[in-house]
């Protein structure tokens, strides 16, 4: 049941849980309107495939992905598209609530390449905060053995609670939609974490487990509890914890033979699956003393973050600040007239009292105290003079691009220095950087797949004109066959390296994704795309060329 | 971004780790008993020697943030010149005279702290920087350290008005145990030393008592989670490790690890002025060599070297180690394969 091993650091932040998770899980009620981002997802955003004034259904895909990182976009209201601009899409709602579902899928008996489709055109990413597609994920045993799933609850982050309810509610499929994942990567082993503040979930997968051993799940499943500390639900962390395995630094869990979900995930997953409903909802935690009745709430995608706190009883006078996602890593929203999109797992309506804005900063006294608490024993008040130096070189011999941003440090620091934002700027400033530097790098790549998008349509004229010309010779019934003789062999073997690259692009590309999700992925998408018309050219060419051969031969 | 902060998070999590100013505070509320203590044995020469020091130094670091342009009532409010005052007036002989209190905390604040770039950026503990310049300048007046007395002693202000006539030093003067077991010579035994009452009647259990007193002080800021256990207990721990090497080695003459670790300025170093986290090293494995390198540092002074204590040169001597220590203690991030130690001027 509990865990032998350990991370480094962690602290102990009050929990605030109690607001949250006493109420029911509930509906929230049906929006009129909803305004669907286009990127809600790592990656590219999704591209417009609805026009203005088309009806839609709950369902309904209104953006399709764009690129190999990125995700589908379901209506989740019926009605009409309002209106469409470079980065929503809005929809009026009838109020009707008609559904368009996709067929249901029987997961045990279908085959890999039908769920990762299923997957795919779900528009299912993970919901505990990345937002990365899981069709992709799921595709990670292309070049790893998976020997452990692991099913991510610890929810360490105060305030929220939406995992927990989850897990209370939903335990059968969130268990099951473990199943469903476990079959695709190959993973003979199931292990939750979950953190001991949650009883009642732990009791609820218990009760589900037990029950489970009658009729036997596919593969076995362990629930391991571990000790409530913030942040065992980092994802090294946890991983650390449940199976003392690193992740190397700038690796993956796949790199250890581990893939995580969040149990919001699985749920969705299992939905998407047996029910044939897209990623059109979610659930969300309310929480806040500016609210009066905090507690999760199932909300369709796009509901006005105002309307939705307005239901739950805000009191706006009182109101210091609303934060998305979690006190520790979440941030602060901007305005109101935002809506609930994918990664809204938590949103927080805090008065001044809770969390006030911090003290001013005074210097650092090098007290260490940071450094104790790190969960990936790093140096952060190293890291934090290099950053305010900017001086690259020592920040990345320090490391910082393992930083998991937590905010651990910047939690205990007594001169209540904002480490985690230097960190971050420090961060994007050598992202911006590193885009500079490889400029003359991603034209040469642009002009590449400018030549490889021409070449493939020259093959494709090529082969219409052969086609033309087959059908003429066929008709005139002259066997005047061309003379020079074909090089199908050289055909293939272009063809066998074009396909190479596409994979290895698609590899570079669905590892960098992950390892971080904030770096640009314009290039590598460019690259593949590339690739992908080099493919296509070869194959229109091999086909080609066979056609010729084989006509060649029976005359 | 880190909205909550954890000063900021009452009631529920006593783990808390207060602020600078208020770290600085507890610090200056767990010397109380060492100076009550000291105040007590030694006479109100130990107040006086606070006060004066206190004052200087927050008078000085004022001045010194309005010329650098800085501003003067937040920064003084950290209280860190005060502590510095607190901790430089504590090593000073009692009563020392005000001229001398000045020169010392122009040497910690102005020197070793401002012109540094102030709190956060002095390399080197500037209370022991005050305390060892006035040691090598000023010898007379920095070993008249007076015999348990009575709390109003004789010429006590003229001491300090520093118009008491240099004859009449001698008289004031009185061996600490370390000074008079130093001077012993080689050819009396430890026992037959101690046997001859060295020192004024009371002298060695004062300093016994103020060393527990400092104990308290230092057991107090381990409680608050002020200071972290590391460095004193590597600090007294070498201590005690090498002092009874060499006791075990020669009884009759060197003296024994309680010796070395109730008397002088050992347990006062151990908790308050090797705990100072802006000089000291910053992981808690460079934390440990830190303090043990000032354990052995102040055995190996104190036996061969020319001064009867030595936590103050150890203290800097080991302040001095810290750049190299930062980097060569750097530990293992998770998902690294090993600590990559991080060397001047190699490139990434």
């Amino acid at each position: 049941m509990s865990s032998a091993y350990d991370f480094p650091g962690g602290i102990h932040p009050p929990q605030r849980k109690q607001r949250s998770n006493q109420a029911a899980l509930i509906e929230a009620p049906l929006p009129k309107r909803v305004v669907l981002p286009l990127q809600q997802h790592s990656g590219q955003p999704a591209t417009p495939c609805v026009v203005l004034g088309d009806v839609v259904k709950v369902g309904s895909v209104v953006a399709k992905r764009e690129g190999m990182i990125s995700s589908d976009l379901h209506a989740t209201i019926s009605g009409t598209v309002g209106e469409i601009s470079a980065t929503h899409i809005t929809i009026e709602g009838d109020g009707q609530d008609e559904w368009q579902r996709l067929p249901h899928l029987d997961w045990q008996s279908a085959a890999h390449e039908a769920l990762l489709t299923r997957l795919s055109e779900s528009g299912i990413v993970g919901l505990g905060g990345a937002g990365f597609p899981s069709h992709i994920k799921a595709r990670v045993v292309e070049r790893h053995a998976i020997h452990t799933l692991v099913i991510n609850a610890a929810e360490c982050e105060p305030y929220i609670t939406a995992d927990d309810l989850t897990l209370r509610h939903y335990p059968a499929e969130v268990l099951e939609g473990a199943q469903i994942i476990a079959k695709l990567c190959g993973a003979p082993h199931i292990i939750i974490g979950i953190e001991d503040n949650k009883p009642e979930a732990i009791e609820a997968l218990q009760r589900e487990l037990q029950h489970d051993q009658t009729n036997s799940q596919p593969v076995p499943v362990e629930l391991t509890v571990i000790a409530t500390r913030y942040p065992s639900g980092g994802e090294r962390q946890l991983i650390k914890k449940l199976l003392d395995l690193d992740v190397p630094s700038g690796g993956l869990p796949a790199d250890v033979g581990v893939l995580c979900h969040n149990p919001g995930t699985l749920l969705a997953i299992l939905q998407a699956v047996r029910d044939g409903q897209p990623l059109i909802s979610r659930i969300v935690t309310l929480t806040g003393d500016a609210i009066a009745q905090p507690g999760n709430r199932w909300v369709r995608l796009g509901t006005s973050v105002k309307e939705l706190l307005e239901q739950a009883g805000l009191n706006p006078s009182g109101l210091h600040q609303v934060i998305q996602g979690g006190p520790m890593m979440g941030s602060p929203l901007l305005s109101l007239d935002t809506p609930v999109t994918k990664l809204t797992n938590c949103l927080i309506a805090a008065t001044i009292d809770e969390l006030p804005a911090p003290p001013a900063e005074s210097p650092c006294i090098r007290c260490g105290e940071c450094e104790s608490v790190c969960p990936v024993a790093l140096l952060p008040q190293q890291l934090h003079w290099y950053a305010r130096a900017q001086d690259d070189a020592k920040l990345a011999r320090y490391h910082l691009f393992d930083c998991i941003e937590c905010g651990a440090c910047s939690y205990v620091c007594p001169s209540h220095i904002p480490l985690v934002v230097d960190y971050r700027d420090a961060k994007s400033r050598i992202r911006l950087q590193r885009i500079e530097a490889a400029k003359a790098e991603y034209a040469k790549h642009r002009f590449e797949f400018r030549q490889a998008r021409l070449a493939r349509e020259e093959a494709e004229k090529q082969a219409r004109r052969e086609a033309r010309q087959a059908q003429q010779r066929r008709m005139s019934t002259s066997a005047a066959a061309s003379s020079d003789t074909v090089d199908l062999r050289g055909l293939r073997i272009a063809h066998a390296a074009a396909k190479a690259s596409v994979k290895k692009a698609e590899k570079t590309l669905a590892r960098v994704a992950q390892e971080d999700p904030k770096q640009s992925l314009d290039d590598l998408e460019m690259q593949l795309a590339t690739a992908q018309e080099n493919l296509r050219a070869a194959e229109l060419q091999l086909a080609q060329a066979r056609e010729q051969q084989s006509s060649k031969e029976s005359p | 971004m880190s909205m909550m902060h954890a000063s900021q998070v009452n009631g529920d999590n006593s783990a808390a780790i207060p602020p600078t100013a208020s770290l600085m505070r507890w610090v200056i509320v767990a010397t109380l008993p060492g100076i009550a203590t000291m105040s007590y044995f030694f006479g109100l020469g130990v107040i006086s020697n606070v006060l004066l020091a206190a004052t200087f130094g927050v008078a000085l670091e004022a001045t010194l943030l309005h010329l650098r342009k800085r501003p003067i009532r937040v920064t003084l409010n950290d209280s860190s010149a005060l502590l510095t005052g607190i901790l430089l007036g504590v090593s000073l002989p009692p009563a020392s005279p005000w001229w001398l209190i000045l020169v010392g905390m122009v040497a910690a604040i102005v020197v070793a702290k401002q012109l540094y770039g102030g709190l956060g950026h002095n390399p080197f503990n500037p209370a022991m920087v005050g305390y060892a310049l006035l040691l090598v300048s000023f010898p007379t007046y920095m070993t008249l350290w007076a015999p348990p007395q009575a709390l109003i002693p004789s010429g006590f202000w003229s001491q300090i008005a520093g118009s008491l006539p240099t004859t009449q030093l001698d008289s004031l003067s009185g061996a600490t145990p370390l000074d008079a077991f130093k001077h012993k010579g080689g050819a009396l035994l430890a026992s037959e030393f101690w046997a001859t009452n060295p020192l004024p009647e009371g002298t060695l259990s004062a300093w016994r008592w103020v060393g527990i007193a400092w104990l308290a002080g230092g057991v107090l800021l381990l409680a608050k989670r002020i200071i972290s256990w590391h460095i004193p207990v590597a600090m007294l721990g070498s201590v005690v490790v090498l002092a009874t090497l060499f006791y075990l080695s020669d009884p009759s003459h060197f003296a024994s690890p309680l010796f070395h670790l109730l008397t002088g300025a050992t347990l006062f170093g151990a908790f308050f002025i090797a705990t100072d986290p802006v000089s000291a090293a910053s992981s808690r494995q460079g934390k440990l060599i830190y303090g043990a390198g000032i354990g052995a540092l102040v055995i190996i002074i104190r036996t061969f070297g020319g001064y009867p204590d030595a936590v103050a040169f150890a203290v800097l001597l080991m302040n001095l180690c810290v750049p190299l220590l930062d980097i060569y203690s750097v530990p293992r991030p998770t998902g690294q394969r090993k600590a990559q130690p991080v060397k001047q001027g190699e490139q990434p």
